[in-house]
């Protein structure tokens, strides 16, 4: 049992109203997380000329992959809502920015993506750090809300959406790329692990 | 520009290359103006923004003396309310200026130029704004300012429009 203190039955009715729930089955074959250099080359290989990201404990292999390339602008704003307008700000003058951002900070911006994203029908692209998914995944509670509401958020945003679990998924990245600039609207992948080197 | 900028500047300017941050996310107008700072060396980006907004981003300060280039001038428009929601008023105490050095902006920014500096008359203002506009910055100007007249009403709606406006002008569309 994920918690001793309460039976299976109760667990299981918690984890029900706190929405974990188990996705589709991933590759055996695929280790968790994507690879922090890989996920580099396809950020890069899809023309992104800034990245706006506060490390996280998950993705900062990914930070420190970026901060060290130097083809790739990085920003490290002090909010998540500055990165949002940043890279508004970055669109309209006709750059490509990247927004990396942790489902927590993505919840503290959500004033700066409808207005900078949704409501002007700005394109920004958002890579979304899934804290409490792996935990969520080995049938552990999550240490706070911040899992169950990723993706009631995005939905309830109406921001389209894919998730990458491994490397296998990085195509997901052009996916979302290429349906933010079809909308002119948002577009995100969220990520489930964390990042490996 | 934000708040109670842009229902004032439509009265004395319609270029294509003013924008409005009226909708555009709170606080978020000096964040929006780095941005389009970096992308677009070339060209000055002048940020109108009040001291009320500046309060709900306050560490976006700390982020312009890391990275403001040098083409960014911010004007504070200080008039220590918020005027367009009723007029009530800030705290008391804050020192923007102050705020903006300890934040890192003075002989900050990417260039290492930051300036902080108040302006406190219209002629002082006058005089200072050729060099504002031209010299390596970034520059953050912190502007005392009242207003006795009734405020214009809001009636901007079409976001995507003018975002789409600018881009124009900007020759991206």
């Amino acid at each position: 049992m994920a918690n001793g203190l309460i039976s299976s039955v109760k667990e299981k009715e918690l984890r029900k109203a706190r929405g974990i729930t188990t996705h589709r089955k991933e590759s055996a074959l695929s280790e968790r997380g994507a690879s922090a250099a890989k996920t580099l080359a396809a950020i890069k290989a899809l023309g992104f000329t800034h990245v706006l990201m506060l490390p996280d404990g998950e993705s900062r292999l990914l930070y420190q992959a970026i901060g060290d390339d130097p083809d790739i602008h990085l920003i490290t704003p002090c909010r998540e809502g500055e990165s949002i307008a940043i890279a508004a700000g970055l669109w309209t003058g006709g750059r490509k920015p990247l927004i990396v951002i942790q489902n927590t900070g993505l919840m503290e911006a959500g004033d700066a993506l409808r207005g900078c994203g949704m409501g002007p029908k700005v394109p920004l692209r958002l890579v979304v750090g899934w804290r409490g998914y792996g935990s969520a995944q080995a049938g552990r509670m999550p240490i706070d809300s911040a899992y169950t509401y990723t993706e009631p958020l995005l939905s309830a945003w109406g921001i389209l959406y894919w998730r990458i679990m491994g490397d296998e998924d990085l195509p997901m990245l052009e996916r979302m790329d290429r349906t933010a600039a079809e909308t002119s609207l948002p577009a995100a992948v969220v990520t489930g692990y964390a990042f490996r080197p | 520009m934000t708040m109670t900028t842009t229902l004032q500047w439509p009265l004395v300017s319609q270029n294509e290359l003013d924008f409005d941050f009226l909708a555009f996310g709170m606080g978020h107008a000096g964040d929006f103006g780095l941005g389009l700072a970096l992308a677009r060396p070339e060209r000055k980006t002048i940020v109108l923004k009040g001291d009320g907004g500046l309060l709900m981003c306050l560490g976006s300060l700390v982020t312009m003396g890391r990275y403001a280039p040098g083409n960014l001038l911010v004007l504070l428009m200080e008039n220590r309310s918020y005027e367009m929601v009723g007029a009530q008023p800030l705290p008391p105490r804050a020192d923007f200026t102050a705020l903006a050095r300890a934040a890192g902006f003075e002989g900050g920014g990417a260039t290492g130029k930051g300036k902080v500096e108040r302006i406190t008359t219209l002629e002082a203002f006058e005089k200072a704004l050729p060099r504002l506009l031209t010299e390596e910055g970034p520059h953050f100007a912190v502007v005392p300012i009242t207003n006795k007249d009734p405020l214009p009403p809001v009636s901007h709606t079409d976001h995507a429009g003018r975002i789409r406006k600018l881009r124009k002008g900007l020759g991206l569309e």
